[in-house]
This record gives structure tokens, sequence and C-alpha cells, in this order.
């Protein structure tokens, strides 16, 4: 026998981070609307880069990191280094992208810098802690892998990210704006998001779908794909055209063994129903198909300008990541609030099954109305009408307020009187 | 419901069969002719398991190895014995998982009942394993089957006073020793 290696972060650890990451997708969705009429012109404008950023790093980027303290102990099988670095953590990232957001809105750029500087103060202290976490590791697992180039690509997009801050107030980089501007966005989506998301689905859907782990070559496309395909996109895009063409298909090879992957694993699930967190997550993996095709057709030239570039977007990070993502917190939240609540008094008396915390009908409707809202919104912003694009915006805005009350039904649980008042009429560990 | 899972094709290797079983009264399920006619024999099954009592064993008869019913009757708790009859001829034995057989390459004496989670869906693991503890008598021993080591469980162990060690025999086997302290 060897020693246990580690446990997992306490709960509120992970719950801060993804409670201030769902506040920020409900603000970003809420401004969506309201900025209609900017984001039927051009991207590169202020309120559009607070928007962006209000999603990416707001939303996306603390979501991933806080679920990691709860995912990465699991699916690597290693403790978190240090849970009180990982608190001052989200304390600077909080901060930082609260004044990035804010100094993006009203386009102060020097005020820009300090609040990118804390960001980068703060992703530093997240792959110091991942880093730390992960050394020792013996089994180089496929996850692993793509956990470790997320964490390359999360360190270089921020670097870039701050260096292009920098270049506001003093130049220093060379090329161009747009081309630096694009391949940060691409660092940061292919680089940062893609190999996190597919590399932890690969442990955790099955865990969910009560499938078999998925195996074979797949994987091996997926790896070399992301790790030739990335580097070359981002490459390409800042000088090569014939090089940004190949980056392009080997990431969308890695794109389709992910989506190979997930179907085998939902044709081999023993689950009689799918919950509705695992519909948000298939319909983020859906997603993924036109949101492909869009950046192929981008990438080889067929289609260009800003009206198809907003709808790449709505579709990379809307339907695709934000439905992902979303899918993953209804369970890592769930998990977490019941492990904190009611984990230490299972086997001495009742408590809820998980599904109890849950809100159905609620995580019906937000699914409904995010799933229409994205692909409408997609269609709207390449048809770059106002009314459209607030319309759809309005139903985003709707599904993402009806999310983050299917979420806090499941915090109230929290509460000391939500405990005495679920208990009685429970199960006892059903699901 | 009862379709050829994922693990058909592979060659069968037969495990030995527990003698426990020979204690306990078959209950036997024969599931070869609803599979010939097209009918759908999972209900039958799970009434049968439902139904079980103590000392019995649910005994399936099915023209194939039936894989994803090991998981599915897991999650009530119950271990399984397989033997291969004939070409099309398999017969199963579902049975208290506690009876349940040694893990495979088990390298040191973990002793006492032992509980299979591996299948389940989170936070069942947990749960079951903290509910069988509770009726673990003091100095006795629990050994858990899973599929990873179960980190969030760690901290509910060593509140309640229980001592566990970890080892993973084969690639994708956890196992865990939980010891509950001598009163």
């Amino acid at each position: 026998m060897q020693p246990t290696p580690g446990r997992g972060a306490s709960p509120m650890l992970p719950l801060s981070y993804l409670v201030t990451a769902a506040a920020a997708f409900v603000l970003a969705a809420l401004a969506v609307p309201w900025l209609a009429p900017e984001l039927a012109g051009h991207y590169y404008q202020p309120r559009i880069l607070a928007l962006t950023h209000a999603v990416t790093l707001g939303w996306i980027t603390l979501t991933i990191m806080g679920a990691s303290y709860q995912i990465v102990p699991i699916v690597l099988g290693r403790p978190i280094w240090s849970e009180r670095l990982a608190r001052w953590q989200l304390v600077l990232t909080a901060v930082g992208i609260a004044g990035m957001v804010g100094h993006f809105f009203f386009g102060e750029w020097s005020g820009l810098v300090w609040a990118a500087g804390l960001v980068t103060l703060g992703v530093g202290a997240h792959l110091v802690n991942a880093a730390l976490s992960v050394r020792g590791l013996t089994q180089w697992t496929f996850t692993a892998r793509l956990v470790v180039l997320a964490y390359v690509g999360l360190g270089l997009t921020t670097l870039f990210g701050a260096l292009l801050g920098v270049d506001k107030l003093v130049r220093v980089l060379p090329g161009s704006l747009f081309p630096n501007l694009h391949a940060h966005v691409h660092l940061a989506l292919l680089g940062w998001v893609l190999p996190m998301v597919i590399g932890v689905a690969a442990r955790v859907y099955p865990m969910f779908l009560l499938a078999r782990e998925p195996v074979g070559w797949p994987g091996r496309v997926q790896l070399w794909g992301l790790g030739l395909g990335v580097p070359a996109t981002v490459l390409g895009i800042l000088g090569s055209g014939a090089l940004l063409a190949a980056g392009a298909l080997a990431v969308a090879a890695a794109v389709g063994a992910h989506l190979a992957w997930v179907l085998d694993m939902v044709r081999g699930s023993r689950r009689p129903a799918l919950d509705w967190g695992l519909r948000f997550v298939l319909a983020g993996a859906f997603a993924l198909v036109p949101a492909t095709v869009l950046g192929l057709a981008l990438a080889f030239g067929t289609l260009a300008g800003p009206r198809v570039a907003l709808a790449y977007a709505a579709l990379a990070l809307g339907a695709w990541a934000s439905l992902t993502i979303a899918g993953m917190l209804l369970k890592i939240v769930a998990f977490l609030v019941w492990y904190r609540v009611y984990g230490p008094r299972v086997g001495r008396e009742p408590v809820p099954a998980l599904p109890d915390l849950g809100w159905p009908a609620g995580e019906r409707l937000a699914w409904a109305l995010l799933t229409t809202g994205f692909a409408a919104l997609a269609g709207a912003l390449w048809l770059g009408e106002p009314a459209w694009i607030r319309a759809a915006g309005a139903v985003v805005a709707a599904g993402a307020v009806m999310f983050a009350a299917t979420l806090a039904r499941v915090l109230h649980h929290l509460m000391p009187c939500a405990r005495r008042a679920a208990a009685p009429a429970s199960r006892v560990g059903a699901a | 419901m009862i379709r050829r899972g994922a693990g058909a094709g592979r060659p069968f290797e037969p495990a030995p069969r527990p003698g426990e079983l020979d204690r306990l009264r078959p209950v036997e399920v024969d599931v070869r002719d609803d599979i010939r006619r097209g009918e759908e024999p999972f209900a039958r099954i799970m009434a049968a398991a439902r139904t079980l009592a103590a000392g019995e064993a649910l005994v399936i008869r099915a023209p194939f190895e039936p894989v994803p019913l090991y998981d599915v009757l897991g999650r009530r708790g119950l271990g399984h014995w397989t033997e291969r009859l004939a070409e099309a001829d398999w017969r199963v034995w579902f049975h208290p998982a506690a009876a349940a057989p040694p893990a495979p390459r088990a390298g040191d004496g973990a002793a006492g009942p032992m509980l299979d989670v591996r299948g389940l869906e989170p936070p069942l693991p947990m749960v079951r394993v903290l509910e069988r503890l509770d009726t673990l008598e003091a100095g006795g021993t629990l050994t858990v089957l899973h599929e990873r080591r179960p980190l969030f469980l760690y901290p509910q162990l060593e509140a309640r006073g229980f001592r566990h060690e970890t080892d993973e025999p084969e690639p994708g086997l956890v196992r865990i020793v939980i010891r509950r302290p001598e009163a």
C-alpha cells in the first residue's frame, strides 16, 4: 500500500470562483441587448472589447480556474498545492478583470495596463499552483497532457494580452494591430479553452454519462491536432496564410476527433435519461460543428469581414464554450454544495440525493433560452441588424438570468434553514 | 436496455467461482427466448432484482454476455460472476456485492467485506461507502473498489475516525481498505 496522495480542495474554494464567474456571465449577457448598436458595427470598439473580456476572462476563465480546483485533483489524482494561494489568486484576478472590463468600456488605456497587470499576477499564481500540484505526476494520461497544454496556452495568452495592452501606450509588438489581436483571440480560444475542455471531457463526461472512458486513435488526433495546429494557426495569423490553413485543418481534425469521442460516449451511456447539465454540454459540443466550419472558412479566406467574425465569436464563445461550461457548472456546483452540506451526514441521517438539489424546470428553460438565444445571436450578428441583435441578446440575457436562478436554487442549500427543510422528506443517497 | 455491451467480442476469461454462491439460493431468469423473439427483457430482470431476498442470487441466462447489466445491477449493490456455457449461452450470477471475489491481483491481505462502486455517478460511490461504513463493527475493514482515487471521500473518512489505505492493483482499478479502529 502507498500513502494516500492527497484530497480535494475545500468546496468553498471552487464555489467562490464559480459564483463570481456566473455573476460575470449574467452581467455580460445583460449587456448584449444594450450593446446591440455597437455589435452591429465593427468588433474593434471599446465596449465590444469590454464585453468580450467579461465573457472570456470573467465567465470562461474564472469558471475553468475554479472548476480545475475541484476537477484536477479528481482527474489527475493530485491535491491542490496551496488553497491559500488559490484564494488570493481569485481576489487578484477578479479585481483585475473588473478593472480591465471597466477600462476597456471607457477606453482608458493606462488604467487598462494596471488592471491587466493584476490579471497577469492572478494567472501567474494559478499557473504556479497548477505546476506545483502536478509536479511528480507519474501517469501522463491524455487528460494530463491536454491540461498542461492548456496551461501553456493560458500563460502565452495572458502574456500576449498584457503586451497588447502595453502596446497601446508604448509600441512593443511588431506587426499590425489586427493580426496581433486575432492571434491573441485564437491563442485564448484554441490554446487555452479548447484543450482544457476536451482534456477534462475525456475523464469527466464518462463519469456522468456512465460510459466507458474513450480510447484509441481519436485521442492521438486531438493531442497532435492541438499540439501542432494551435501554434501553426497563431503563427499563420501573424504572417503566413499557408501555415494558417494547415493549422486550422489540424485544429479542425482535433475537434472532429473530440466529437467522435463524445458521440461514442453518448452511444455507450448507461444512463436511462440525460439530465439538463448533460444536455447543455452536448448542445455545446454540437455547436462546435458550425463554429469550426466558420473558423475554417475564415482561415481559408472563403468568408471575411467583421460580420462573419462576430457570428463566429457568438458560436465559439457563446454556443460552444458557454453552453459547455454552463452544463459543467450545473453538475459541479450541485456536487460541491451537496458535499459541503450533506456529505458529513451521509450514513448517519437521511440526506437529499444530488438531483434533489437541482431545479429541472428552471434548467430546461435556461437550456431552451440559451441554445435558441446563441443560435439567433450568431445569425443576427451575421446580418448586422441592431433590432435582431437586441432581440437575440434579450433571449440570451433571459437564459443567463434563468441559469443563475437555477444555480441560486442549488446554492440556497448552504443556508441552514434550507438544510432543515430538505433532509426529512428526502431519500437516503438515491440518485 | 439489455444489449450487447462494450465487452462484446472480447475474449472471455472465466474468473474463479466465489464459494459464497453455494450458500445462496439461485433465482433464475432466462431471457434467451425473449431476445430471440425480439422482446425487451429488461423489465423482467429488474422486477426480479427488486424482489431478490437476503440469501438469494439472481441468475440470468442470456444468448450473449449482458455487460450493461453489470453496472445497472452493480448500482443496486449486486456483484456478478459469469459463466459461458456455450457459444450463445451465458449464465451470470448476480449476488450481494459483499460476497464478491477479491480484486484481481490483490497484493496484501485485504480482509472483510468488499464494495464495488465502479460505474456509479458521483457522489453515489461516496454515499454507498459511507452508508456501508455506518454498519461496520469496531476493528472491521471494508475494501472498496473504485475507478479513481476518491479524494473527496478521504476527509469524510478521517472526520469519522476511520483509517484508510489506497493502492492501484491494476490500471483503472483503485482499491481503498478502510478500517474502523477498535472501540
